[in-house]
């Protein structure tokens, strides 16, 4: 009875402790608000320049809100010759689907390994895993390269897509992290029960991992969609080129003008899968992150 | 069922990458059967690089044993991806200084093929393409040619109409022979074209003298940063000059336009109206502008009626203009450098140059014949100016450090990097020129071992 007496007061206490507005609070909001400004400022300039046509994008003091709409830019970007922006798109797409497929074939079955398996040199391999980590792309770069060549890869999105189906050091941490905290008690349940390993890996595992997977499946997605220096290095036809070979070359020439206008609506367009991935699986993306202890 | 589904897709997506391996690595070998040869031009992912494409057809069709295969990467990726491609042996035949590597690097790296038996052999002959002999000669070392000269850029002046009239000056003569047209008069000239303000919405200024780069500005006034056997010895000075007294003088003259006449506007203000890299002229804030003639190429775009003007008369009499001959090079590791050079041939044939003006939005041609046309390229500009600013341009020019001395980009990142306090108008030149002295030789002491 004594809790039934304390709740109400203890709610009217939180209203009333949330609802005047003092002025710590208005100044609270508006420092927030500022900050809001500062922040979507960027993003506000890349939509108003992307509606720009070409002599008001060099226009000086900028115009916040574009005087024409520039509506065409974007169908440009579509119908020139010379940037072929929906090829790349679907190049990126290609590369990105393909990257975060393989990464979580392999990744989670090293993962899988390292978290359920004990050996005595289990500790040691999986050093050996982690250490790779240390290793920038530049210093594997060249050799890469060369194998790839001999290959008879170069110019294809293969060499872009075939090294995520060997696994990524930073995934297979992340993901081991997260399986070593689904109880032993599970698996033994199931193997009481005759369930196989792999059974146990993909009947059990992976249906508990889910926000790890996502978490994995967005970093991957996201670190390919970005990758310049790969794609740079292995892509020569421009009907093989992805988003950032596009874009940085819009920027290329010292001797024109940047195609400001253009940039940024192809930046508008580009940013567009990410943001939809972060919506559709941002609670699960947040919660992999709490759950696994990494950022 | 679903999960078998899902493990099946998954199964079939790693056997179809990993059986795509084994497909292209077939397709590659048959590329070498045959007479056909197959020559790979390396460049700049930019409009006015990646025309020549559009001129393969013609080639090949005349050509019918050759092909062209263009390979291309943006400005700041081009040096990185050359690089990998010839530590894999995988270089391209043609390319050219695109990116920050110049001519004395790739020559001194021992990238680049000795082209005079291939010319001599094929008759080729520099008058036949109307490339002037001096222009010709800037990629000849000990008498040898490594490169055919196939654009031609060089600095001239710009200036804002609209400034001009509305502050009543007089415009800025396009002949280099107008002796009245000297430094003191162009800083005369800004001084009245200038609204020094704090307020960035009214402030503008009468000149932006951007000749050159930083190492070589003090030529213009009479100094030379490095001693002259740089120009014989591939590249390689063996004195740095920067403790002379003309030379400090010309660093003084040159940020004194910021600093003491303030006509010019500061690293900050150029930043503030045009972006981190973008040039502050656009902006239509600036009335006089010395720039590389490439600037031309956009005038088009500008939001203000642009004039074409000589260089004053500085100091030196004799250099007035940087001139930026972009060549054409066939890499040492090419296997058909014959066909390499009928290629190069074509591209800087009279009537392909002239058609290249056009498809690169106004590159200028390094043939003089074809060049005609490229005066007349400009709206709004006279085509008889143009060429009369080019002419003197030629007359008065002396090549851009940036091709002719190794490992040039190191240098100039140093240069950038130092003079950034005088340019900010924290430091003085004096100050900071014997800490260049000192690292310069260093740098330079360590590189050319």
């Amino acid at each position: 009875m004594a809790d039934v007496q304390l709740s109400p007061r203890s709610v009217k206490r939180v209203r009333s402790y949330t609802k005047p507005l003092s002025i710590s609070r208005v100044v609270g909001f508006l420092l927030l608000l500022l900050v809001t400004v500062i922040m979507l400022s960027p993003l506000w300039f890349m939509v108003s320049t992307s509606l720009k046509n070409t002599k008001e994008m060099l226009m000086y003091p900028p115009t916040l809100i574009p005087h024409t709409f520039a509506w065409d830019n974007f169908r440009q970007l579509f119908v020139s010759e010379e940037i072929k922006f929906g090829q790349q798109y679907m190049n990126s797409i290609i590369v990105g689907v393909f990257s975060v497929v393989g990464t979580l074939i392999s990744s989670t079955l090293v993962a899988f390994g390292f978290a359920r398996y004990r050996t005595k040199a289990s500790g040691l391999m999986f050093m050996l895993v982690l250490s790779t980590l240390m290793l920038p792309y530049p210093a594997i770069m060249i050799p890469q390269f060369l194998l790839f060549t001999k290959l008879g890869l170069h110019d294809s999105l293969l060499p872009l897509i075939v090294p995520n189906f060997f696994g990524s050091a930073y995934m297979i941490f992340l993901l081991r992290q997260f399986f070593s905290t689904i109880p032993d008690e599970l698996y033994d349940a199931g193997r009481i029960d005759g369930s196989s390993e792999f059974r146990l890996f993909w009947n059990l595992t992976l249906p508990l991992a889910g926000p790890a997977l996502s978490t994995v499946a967005i970093f991957t997605f996201i670190w390919s969609w970005n990758d310049l220096l790969a794609p740079v290095l292995y892509l020569d036809s421009q009907e093989n080129f992805t988003l950032p070979i596009g874009m940085a070359s819009m920027m290329s020439s010292k001797f024109r003008l940047a195609p400001w206008n253009l940039l940024m609506a192809a930046s508008i367009l580009s940013s567009l899968p990410i943001i939809a991935l972060f919506a559709v699986a941002q609670r699960r993306f947040v919660q992999g992150i709490v759950l696994t202890g990494i950022k | 069922m679903n999960k078998k589904w899902l493990s099946l897709s998954l199964c079939f997506s790693l056997v179809t990458v990993l059986a795509g391996t084994g497909c292209s690595s077939s397709k590659s070998d048959s590329n070498a059967s045959g007479d056909i040869v197959t020559i790979t031009h390396y460049t700049i992912d930019s409009p006015d690089r990646t025309f020549v494409e559009k001129l393969i057809p013609d080639f090949e069709k005349k050509h019918p044993n050759i092909k062209i295969k263009v390979t291309k990467a943006p400005y700041e990726q081009f040096d990185s991806k050359l690089q990998s491609a010839i530590a894999a042996k995988n270089a391209p035949d043609v390319t050219s200084q695109w990116g920050y590597g110049g001519f004395m690097e790739y020559y001194n790296k021992g990238m680049l093929m000795d082209l005079t038996p291939y010319l001599t052999e094929t008759g080729f002959k520099n008058s036949d393409y109307n490339i002037p002999d001096n222009v010709m000669d800037i990629y000849k070392v000990k008498g040898k040619t490594y490169g055919v000269p196939v654009n031609s850029y060089v600095s001239l002046m710009l200036y804002n109409k609209d400034l001009f009239d509305k502050a009543k000056v007089a415009y800025p003569p396009t002949d280099y022979e107008d002796k009245s047209w000297t430094f003191d008069k162009m800083v005369e000239d800004a001084k009245k074209l200038t609204v020094d303000s704090k307020n960035i919405a009214e402030a503008q200024y009468g000149v932006d003298f951007g000749w050159g780069e930083r190492d070589q500005r003090p030529q213009y006034f009479g100094g030379n940063v490095y001693s002259d056997d740089t120009w014989t010895n591939g590249g390689k000075p063996s004195e740095i000059n920067l403790n002379k007294p003309e030379v400090i003088e010309a660093y003084k003259k040159i940020y004194g336009l910021i600093w003491d006449q303030k006509v010019s506007p500061s690293p900050a203000f150029s930043k503030s109206v045009a972006g981190q890299f973008g040039d502050p002229f656009l902006s239509g804030k600036i009335a006089m502008s010395v720039v590389g003639s490439w600037s031309l190429a956009a005038s088009n775009n500008f939001n203000f009626k642009v004039g074409v003007a000589a260089v004053p008369q500085g100091p030196n009499p004799k250099v007035r203009s940087v001139l930026y001959i972009d060549p054409l090079f066939v890499l040492k590791d090419s296997k058909h450098p014959k066909e390499a050079l009928e290629w190069i041939k074509y591209l800087v044939s009279t009537d392909v140059q002239e058609k290249s003006i056009e498809l690169s939005g106004g590159n200028p041609p390094v043939n003089q014949k074809a060049a005609e046309k490229y005066y007349a390229n400009f709206s709004g500009i006279d085509p008889a100016q143009i060429k009369q600013v080019y002419e003197g341009a030629y007359k008065y020019g002396f090549e851009s450090y940036n091709h002719l001395i190794d490992n040039y980009s190191q240098i100039n990142e140093l240069f950038i990097n130092e003079l950034a306090g005088v340019e900010n108008g924290e430091k003085k030149p004096e100050e900071v020129l014997p800490v260049i002295q000192d690292k310069l030789k260093k740098l330079l002491d360590r590189v050319n071992k």
